[in-house]
């Protein structure tokens, strides 16, 4: 759904016009007003036209968690697979769990299959609602398993980085993935991290941040953000 | 089964669902799924850098899977 605009003699009528033409309630729609408009000296000179610029408003988290939940389980009838969704609007997020047999199917290789789902969901609803909503797919507690392991691998890795003085990488990891290892080292000050690689080789180095004493000595060679 | 899964994902991403069109050529172990949508709509089935042809091809090879077999997604031009 995207955004008109409409031009009429007066705001009032231009908003009538976009209600009409959108056949929806004022309630529905973000209403910019461009230019208010003028009727000129007399209406003759100088007349201008109001202008406005219709969008509509965002859907509550609660209408497209609804919607996400149909789609996925519309989805899911053809995988041959007894399931049931859950959907739940969060602060941030649509959070969709998917109740199944425990296999981990839905999960597939490093979670492969649930990204795909949860991609395919996001891509369908933002072209319902005409906008992205962030939207999350999980099963069997996949989502806080792995972040616990990233955290684990994260704090593991950190502790090699300190002791060996170099710097260290990750696998190939999604976004998500590297988020969580970002997110768990932002608070330590004796390492930094930094995303390198490209598309799907994309993955996290871990580096040692030089202490004080040493640093003079080795200006020259500090690595660039 | 794997025909209608691939239809159910294709009419939710395209601009225009009645102009989607899906059949399977069943093989001994492996189908081949072939998807034809609107000119306009090709983008959309295949995505920046192929992201949405690739998750399309990724839950075909779960639903698959569980039905002990293969499946080829080929989106025709």
């Amino acid at each position: 759904m995207s955004v008109i605009e409409i031009e009429e003699k007066s705001v009032e009528d231009a908003i009538k016009v976009a209600c009409e033409k959108l056949k929806l309630p004022r309630e529905m729609l973000e209403i910019e007003i461009i230019s208010k408009g003028s009727s000129g000296i007399f209406g003759i000179v100088g007349v201008k036209k109001a202008k406005i610029r219709v969008k509509l408003k965002a859907p509550s988290y609660e209408t497209a968690a609804e919607k996400a939940k149909e789609i996925l389980t519309k989805i899911l009838e053809y995988v041959n697979l007894p399931t049931v969704v859950e959907a739940e609007a969060r602060q941030d997020h649509v959070y969709l769990n998917i109740i199944s047999n425990g296999s981990g199917l839905l999960i597939g290789k490093k979670g492969q299959t649930l990204s795909a789902l949860q991609y395919l969901v996001s891509r369908m609803i933002s072209k319902e609602f005409g906008q992205n909503i962030p939207i999350v797919v999980d099963t069997e507690n996949y989502r806080a398993r792995r972040e616990k392991t990233l955290q684990e691998l994260a704090k593991q890795l950190s502790k090699k980085v300190k002791k060996a003085k170099k710097p260290i990488a990750t696998g190939p990891m999604s976004a998500q993935d590297r988020r969580i290892i970002h997110l768990t080292l932002k608070d330590d000050p004796s390492v930094r991290t930094k995303s390198k690689g490209e598309g799907n080789m994309r993955r996290v180095v871990i580096y040692p941040v030089k202490t004080a004493g040493r640093n003079q000595k080795n200006n020259g060679r500090r690595q660039n953000r | 089964m794997l025909r209608e899964l691939v239809e159910q994902m294709a009419k939710a991403l395209v601009d225009n669902p009645d102009r989607v069109q899906v059949s399977e050529i069943e093989g001994e172990q492996t189908s081949v799924i072939e998807l034809k949508v609107a000119k306009e709509d090709l983008g959309k089935v295949i995505g920046k850098q192929g992201r949405t042809a690739r998750a399309m091809r990724t839950i075909l090879g779960a639903a698959s899977t569980k039905l002990n077999k293969r499946a080829v997604l080929e989106i025709i031009e």
